[in-house]
C-alpha cells in the first residue's frame, strides 16, 4: 500500500522530470499511428516487440495471441512505468504522483465490479488488471476472489471509497445498473485528489490544483454534454465532481436541459479557445463523439501547454501520465478495430492524436 | 542563502565600523577578501550544480547517449568559480 507521506521536503523534482521527459519523447508519434492504422493485429504486435513494449511482449508472447497480447502487454507497460514514477520520487512529489495514481484504483475496482456482474471468469479479469495504484496484491486477490459485487463493496468497507459505495450499491440494488457504483468511484477519487491536501499553501500545490482541476473541469463538462445530449431526465448535479471552477452544482443542473446554452457558457470560459473546433463540430454535426475527443484533446494540449510553462513542477508528470493513457487507449481502439474488421479512416476517427 | 546574506550584512557593517575607526586599512585583509569571494562563488555553482546533475543522472538513466551533454551542462557553472578566481590575482 502506498503511504502517501513517504519522506518529508519538496522532491527531487530535476531528476524525476528529467527521467519523465525523456519516456514522454519516446511515446508514439503521428506516423507511428499512421503506420499502426495500416496494420494487421499480428503486425501490430510485431511493431510493438520492436518498440519499447518489447519485454512485456516477449513475457507475455508465449501465453496469449494476437489482440489480447497486445491488450495485456499495454496493461501490464503501464503499470511499470507508473510504478517507476513512484520509485523515483520523493517528498512531496512522491505524495501528489501517489494521490494521482487512485486512478488505477479506480480502474481495477471497476473493472472488477464490471467482471462480476457480466459473469466474467477471475482469469480474464486479473489480466486486465493496472496494478499501479494504492491497493496492494492481497487486496486485489480477495477483491477477485470475491463471490458478488456485494461481497467486493464489504471488503472495500475500509477503504476510502467505503462510505461512497455503500449508498451506490443501494441504488444498485434497486435499478441494477452499475452507473451509481462507478459514478460513487469516480467521484470519491477526484474529490479526495482536492482535498486534504497539506493545509500550507505553496506553489507546487497551487500548480497541483490548478492541473487537476483542469482534469475535473472536462470531465464535468464531458457529463454535462452526455446529458445534454441524450435527453434523459436525468438528475445532473448527482454527476457533478467538486473541485472544478468551470461549472458550480447550481449552474449544472441549470444548462444541462439545454445543449445551446451549454455550448454558449463553454464558450465564454477560459476553455473557449482550446475546445472551438470542438464546438463548432458538435454545434454543426451535432456529433457528440467527436466532441468528446476534442474535448481529450484540449485537455491533452493543456496539460502540454501547463508542463512546459512550469517545467519543475508536478504538471509534467501528470501531463506524461496523461498521454501515456492516451496512447495505450490509442493502441488499443487500433488493435480492436483492425480485429473487428473497421476502415483505417474508421479507426483515425477514434484516436486522439496531437 | 539566508545565511549568505546574513554573512554579508555583517561583513558590510564590520566594513563600515572598520573604516571609522582605522581610515588606512581595511577591516578584512585583501588576501582574505579574494579568499571570501571565491568561496562564495564556489557555493553557488555547488548550488546550481545540485539541480542540474539530478537532471543529468535522470536523463542519463533513461539514455546513454545523454552522458556527454549531461555532464558538460553539468560542470558549466563551474565557470563561475573560475571567473571569481581572477579576483585572487588582481
Amino acid at each position: 500500500m502506498i503511504d502517501t507521506e513517504k519522506t518529508s521536503g519538496p522532491g527531487n523534482y530535476e531528476y524525476v522530470i528529467a527521467r519523465v521527459r525523456s519516456r514522454r519523447a519516446s511515446l508514439f508519434d503521428d506516423d507511428d499511428y499512421r503506420k499502426l492504422t495500416r496494420m494487421g493485429p499480428g503486425e501490430i504486435a510485431r511493431f510493438m516487440e520492436e518498440s519499447e513494449y518489447e519485454s512485456e511482449m516477449n513475457a507475455l508472447g508465449a501465453r496469449h495471441s494476437g489482440v489480447d497480447l497486445i491488450e495485456y502487454a499495454l496493461n501490464r507497460n503501464v503499470a511499470k512505468h507508473f510504478e517507476d514514477l513512484l520509485r523515483w520520487s520523493e517528498g512531496e512529489l512522491y505524495g501528489y504522483i501517489a494521490r494521482y495514481l487512485r486512478k488505477f484504483d479506480v480502474w481495477n475496482v471497476k473493472t472488477i465490479v464490471r467482471g462480476k456482474y457480466s459473469g466474467e471468469s477471475r482469469e480474464n479479469v486479473e489480466t486486465d488488471l493496472i496494478r499501479a495504484g494504492e491497493f496492494d496484491e492481497g487486496l486485489l486477490d480477495e477483491l477477485l476472489a470475491a463471490g458478488s459485487i456485494q461481497g467486493v463493496i464489504e471488503r472495500l468497507d475500509s477503504t476510502r471509497y467505503g462510505d461512497a459505495l455503500a449508498a451506490a450499491y443501494e441504488e444498485y440494488e434497486e435499478t441494477d445498473v452499475l452507473v451509481p457504483i462507478e459514478n460513487a468511484l469516480d467521484r470519491a477519487f477526484y474529490e479526495d485528489l482536492l482535498t486534504g491536501l497539506p493545509t500550507e499553501p505553496s506553489r507546487p500545490m497551487e500548480l497541483y490544483v490548478e492541473f487537476l482541476s483542469a482534469e475535473v473541469d472536462f470531465r464535468n463538462l464531458r457529463n454535462a454534454f452526455r446529458i445534454a445530449r441524450s435527453g434523459a431526465d436525468m438528475e445532473a448535479a448527482e454527476y457533478y465532481i467538486e473541485g472544478g471552477d468551470l461549472f458550480t452544482p447550481a449552474e449544472i443542473r441549470q444548462l444541462a436541459g439545454d445543449m445551446d446554452r451549454l455550448v454558449e457558457h463553454v464558450r465564454q470560459s477560459r476553455y473557449g479557445e482550446e475546445l472551438r473546433d470542438g464546438l463548432d463540430a458538435l454545434e454543426e454535426a451535432g456529433s457528440l463523439l467527436e466532441f468528446e475527443r476534442a474535448v481529450d484533446a484540449a485537455l491533452l494540449e493543456y496539460s502540454r501547454r501547463l508542463s512546459s510553462r512550469y517545467p519543475l513542477s508536478i504538471c509534467p508528470v501528470l501531463a506524461y501520465v496523461l498521454a501515456k493513457e492516451r496512447e495505450v487507449d490509442n493502441i488499443r481502439a487500433i488493435a480492436r478495430g483492425r480485429e473487428g474488421g473497421l476502415s483505417q479512416e474508421e479507426i483515425e476517427n477514434e484516436l486522439v492524436i496531437l | 542563502m539566508i545565511e549568505a546574506l546574513e554573512l554579508t550584512t555583517v561583513l558590510v557593517t564590520l566594513l563600515q565600523q572598520g573604516g571609522q575607526t582605522v581610515e588606512a586599512a581595511p577591516a578584512i585583509p585583501t588576501g582574505a577578501a579574494a579568499a571570501l569571494a571565491v568561496g562564495l562563488a564556489a557555493l553557488g555553482a555547488g548550488y546550481a550544480e545540485r539541480g542540474i546533475g539530478a537532471a543529468a543522472v535522470g536523463a542519463i538513466a533513461e539514455n546513454d547517449e545523454m552522458f556527454g551533454r549531461g555532464l558538460i551542462l553539468t560542470v558549466l557553472p563551474e565557470t563561475l568559480v573560475i571567473l571569481a578566481l581572477v579576483v585572487v590575482f588582481v
